[in-house]
């Protein structure tokens, strides 16, 4: 049971010579006692260099991290009290699944029996009993991850680390076994550190899901409020699926365009519009909140996605002298097809960035 | 990947149709049988009587062990075999032992944690394999003498160890190089101290690969004849220099040096039969995994 | 308390905690280290500190078996090697380059051609195998002699016996054609080398190529050129350096098999020869080290670049 602090962490390769590389960037970051905190980002943006500063596999070569409010910036892994599940599972193929379990508690001498216990307790749980005595290589990949989650709670730790540990899995089995884990993870109420690059999974899993490109932490939040109010352009266009409509446009005195439509401004956006200096803009519209009135941008469908209940519609609009892409979503009994005009105008909440810095206009929408 | 399971399997080059085939697989039978031929027939010539073996070439004879006992026994020369096979025995054996008590942590240093500029380091162990041993044999023979040891063992098991080394770093670097630098990490956060994580997690992973570095350098000291001679003509003498020492300069001899051979050569053919797959592996993917 | 104290403290506490971090990555650093360094320095002290020895001795006219105390000459025994004396020397060299270049190339071709009859599935795929690598294996005195006194032999060498069963004349093999005879028991050992190190390349290839290649509808001898060889090359370089840096060094066939004839006496058979073999010139054949040195100097700088473009998709 412990809280995670990050405090201004760094971590830099090549540390003091030239060109080096900030591959986390001064991350603040706290994570809450039992909660479930998902990293999430495109690769190359730190994600899991965060986990593994936190895990003591890579150097923190400035700032700090806390666990349980002690400094252990400085501390090899195995004076973390943490475990970590990889995206191999590391297993030790030499050693059975009791072996690979146990051998944790058998490096911090616990007795015999009472290793075995907790073996078969962790075993028990995760329907592992009848493999004890198996080699790694001889499970499926299902029961592999479960070896590798065995691994980790007997120990009990205070923190779980899981770097992307469901990606080696069939896309059915991971959608099953995000749930168990989640599920897991609220029975014990451990702290969990989670990394993936999937952000359906970080959003169905997290508590609260940090957001980072490039090293940077771009935003942290709940899953709902990350979608419903993304703080930059680039969380806008990663959280999502299909992605947001992200429409570029110049202004035209204090207004935007979408389409051959003027997009409806909210009082706060419209203030911060007025005081920037900056000429172009990008306009944000979930599929969702785009609807077919008559007096809409008129737009040709290109590709229609059927997915039974509802269908995204691809389709190209006449835009600021060009053509762009925007997706619809529309009712799934709809029979819209390829080649077929429409007229479509925004009719939910709209976000506006700043082209060049990204930034968002106007108050985060509650 | 590995080099002899095979699947999914690459498509032969040759053989599409049957005869064509069958043809191919006769004439890979001759050719394979035909490139064994001369070891066949030393063999044969083992168990001749000199005057046999010192004819026209024939299959028609009455075996004999005779010659085998003859070599074993014979005291004749400066070296017999008993002495030549002890010597050989723990220059190889010693040598390798110290190439792998070297080369293990060597090849961690630049595998598993690799240290900074790794490749350049590995790229000097390889190059020295790169320096011709002409290069360096006349300083080692005149160090040698003044240590006063010229004709012990000594020397040689110095030397094999050298010559040995930088094969052995590479070979074992490349078998290291193949476990999950997560296994080690997993074995950290579990609480494993170094010499742990190395002796529970990553030896027995490694185990096959280093028998077979440690066969390959076996193979290698075993069969040494240069540094043997040069600097150990008489004295403390290995095998090689004994099986040449059987070539008389009058008489017949074919019998009993094809005896001889036999035997200098049956135990590192085993042992490279016995371990070949691991070997070739270790030594050709060295580059490439 | 002023601030400014304040912030001294915060600053003192960050410098002394980032030489803390410092301090670790450097103990980290030694960490890796240590493990090499014995094997490090075994081999600078066995093999580097020797051949300075004789760079050094090659600037000397130094002979062992004179009482003379040995004089530095500077480069004398280099520019000597032009001239009339050293003709065994130049001929040496000429025999090593002739040998290495022929045994490397014949090597490599019969080595290819075993290769692509191996790599097809037929009944006795591994025992056949296993007989080509055996030569490999053998001891080389051993390989000589046999071939010496049992395949090439005047008298009753099997291959003047079944010459002579075609009714041709027998041949004194190793007496009329020294550096021949040399040359085809090296390739007769290092075919298998070169064989094996194909055949990882070949069997190494991703067969779903091969089949994109022959849905395209290439042939046969088509997919060889264009797919196989290409990626057979790296492969075909590594057996090429290996080859070269070993066969470059061979001595125990010459001395088995012509030992001292003229003819087929390549630089380390010399340079022995010259020096702890009763020449007793170390000087001189300190020079002809030097020159062997460089020569594999030459071939390793080919070689290491291939190597390295070999171990770049590895880190």
């Amino acid at each position: 049971m412990a809280e995670v602090r990050y405090e201004k962490a760094s971590r830099i390769y090549g540390f003091g010579g030239v060109g080096a590389v900030r591959a986390v960037n001064e991350l603040d970051l706290n994570i809450a006692d039992g909660e479930l905190l998902v990293l999430v980002g495109p690769s190359g943006s730190g994600k899991s260099t965060a986990l593994r500063m936190l895990a003591g596999l890579e150097t923190v070569n400035e700032g700090s991290i806390f666990i349980d409010d002690v400094d252990v910036t400085l501390k090899p892994p195995q004076d973390r009290d943490i475990a970590m599940v990889f995206q191999n599972y590391a297993l030790y193929p030499s050693m059975t699944v009791g072996e690979n379990m146990g051998f944790a508690l058998k490096q911090a001498k616990v007795p015999k029996a009472e290793r075995r216990a907790q073996v078969e307790e962790a075993a028990r749980i995760l329907d592992l009993e009848p493999y004890l005595d198996r080699k790694p290589k001889n499970l499926s990949g299902g029961q592999r991850q479960r070896v590798a989650m065995g691994r980790a709670i007997v120990r009990s730790p205070q923190v779980f680390l899981m770097d992307e540990p469901l990606s080696n899995l069939d896309a059915k089995l991971r959608v099953q076994t995000r749930t168990e884990l989640a599920d897991l993870q609220a029975r014990l109420g451990t702290t969990m550190v989670y990394v993936t690059h999937d952000q359906v999974e970080a959003m169905t899993m997290g508590h609260r899901v940090a957001v980072l490109d490039h090293g940077e932490l771009q935003q942290v939040d709940t899953p709902r409020r990350l979608y419903s109010s993304p703080a930059n352009l680039f969380v806008a266009g990663f959280i999502g699926s299909p992605a947001m409509n992200l429409i570029e446009t110049d202004r035209t005195g204090d207004e935007l365009h979408f389409g051959s439509t003027v997009v409806p401004l909210s009082d706060d956006v419209q203030a911060d519009l007025k005081a920037s200096a900056s000429t172009r803009f990008v306009v944000g519209v979930r599929p969702e909140h785009l609807i077919q009135t008559p007096d809409g941008a008129p737009c040709g469908a290109t590709v229609v996605e059927e997915l039974g209940s509802d269908a995204f519609v691809h389709a190209s609009m006449p835009h600021n002298g060009t053509e762009a892409t925007v997706v619809v979503r529309v009712d799934g009994e709809t029979a819209i097809t390829r080649g077929d005009n429409l007229t479509i105008a925004i009719g939910g909440p709209v976000h506006i960035f700043d082209a060049e810095s990204g930034v968002r206009l106007g108050k985060p929408v509650t | 990947m590995a080099l002899f399971t095979r699947a999914p399997k690459a498509e032969p080059i040759l053989g599409q149709n049957r005869l064509v085939a069958h043809l191919l697989s006769f004439l890979t039978w001759i050719i394979g049988l035909m490139f064994f031929f001369p070891l066949f027939w030393l063999t044969v010539n083992g168990f001749k009587e000199e005057s046999v073996a010192s004819a026209d070439p024939t299959l028609r004879f009455e075996p004999t062990l005779d010659r085998f006992s003859e070599v074993t026994e014979a005291n004749s020369g400066l070296l017999s075999f008993a002495e030549a096979f002890g010597n050989s025995f723990w220059i190889v054996l010693i040598s390798t032992a110290f190439v792998m008590v070297l080369a293990i942590p060597a090849a961690y240093a630049l595998s598993i944690r690799p240290m900074k500029k790794w490749r350049d380091v590995l790229f000097f162990f390889i190059s020295t394999k790169f320096l011709p041993i002409v290069g360096i044999i006349m300083p080692v023979w005149i160090i040698a003498r003044d240590l006063e040891l010229l004709g012990t063992r000594t020397v040689l098991v110095v030397l094999y160890t050298a010559m040995n080394l930088p094969l052995a770093v590479w070979m074992l670097r490349s078998f290291f190089a193949e476990v999950p630098k997560e296994l080690i990490e997993a074995a950290q956060i579990d609480g494993c101290s170094l010499i742990g994580q190395i002796r529970q997690v990553l030896l027995p992973i490694v185990a096959p690969g280093v028998a077979a570095t440690a066969l390959l350098c076996v193979i290698f000291a075993w069969n040494e004849f240069f540094f043997a001679v040069q600097l150990n003509p008489t004295g403390a003498s290995t095998i090689p220099v004994w099986v040449n020492s059987q070539q008389k300069f009058q008489g017949q001899f074919i019998a009993s040096l094809s005896a001889a051979s036999v035997l200098a050569t049956l135990p590192v053919v085993i042992a490279g039969w016995v371990a070949q797959k691991r070997m070739i592996r270790g030594l050709a993917m060295g580059a490439i995994k | 308390m002023s601030n400014a104290v304040v912030d001294r403290e915060v600053d003192s506490k960050k410098e002394s905690r980032a030489n803390e971090i410092k301090r670790l990555e450097r103990r980290e650093g030694w960490k890796r280290r240590l493990p090499i360094l014995p094997a490090l320095l075994f081999t600078i002290v066995v093999t580097q500190i020797p051949f300075l020895f004789t760079l050094f001795y090659s600037l000397t006219d130094w002979r062992i078996d004179k009482l003379e105390p040995r004089q530095f000459i500077g480069i004398d025994n280099y520019t000597s090697l032009t001239e009339e004396s050293e003709k065994f020397f130049r001929e040496a060299a000429w025999v090593s380059v002739q040998m290495t270049v022929m045994a490397v190339l014949f090597s490599l071709i019969v080595g290819t051609m075993l290769a692509i009859l191996l790599d097809r599935k037929f009944f006795g795929q591994g025992f056949i195998r296993t007989l080509l690598i055996t030569p490999f294996l053998v001891m080389p005195v051993v390989a000589g002699l046999m071939w010496k006194t049992q395949m090439l032999n005047f008298n009753f060498g099997i291959i003047n016996w079944i010459l002579n069963g075609l009714g041709q004349e027998s041949v004194e093999f190793a007496t009329r054609y020294p550096m021949g005879s040399v040359i085809v028991v090296l390739v007769w050992q290092w075919s298998p080398f070169m064989m094996l190190i194909v055949l990882a390349g070949l069997q190494g290839q991703d067969p779903s190529v091969l089949e994109a290649a022959r849905v395209d509808g290439a042939s046969t001898f088509g997919i060889f050129r264009q797919i196989t060889f290409p990626q057979l090359r790296p492969f075909l370089e590594l057996g090429t350096l290996l080859g070269a840096i070993y066969l470059i060094q061979v001595y125990d066939h010459i001395e088995v098999i012509v030992g001292g004839q003229p003819g087929a006496n390549n630089l380390p058979f010399y340079i022995a020869q010259r020096s702890i073999g009763g020449g007793n010139r170390f000087g001189l054949a300190s020079t002809y080290s030097i020159i062997v040195v460089i020569a594999s100097i030459i071939i390793a700088n080919i070689g290491l670049r291939v190597l390295s473009n070999l171990l770049e998709d590895d880190s």
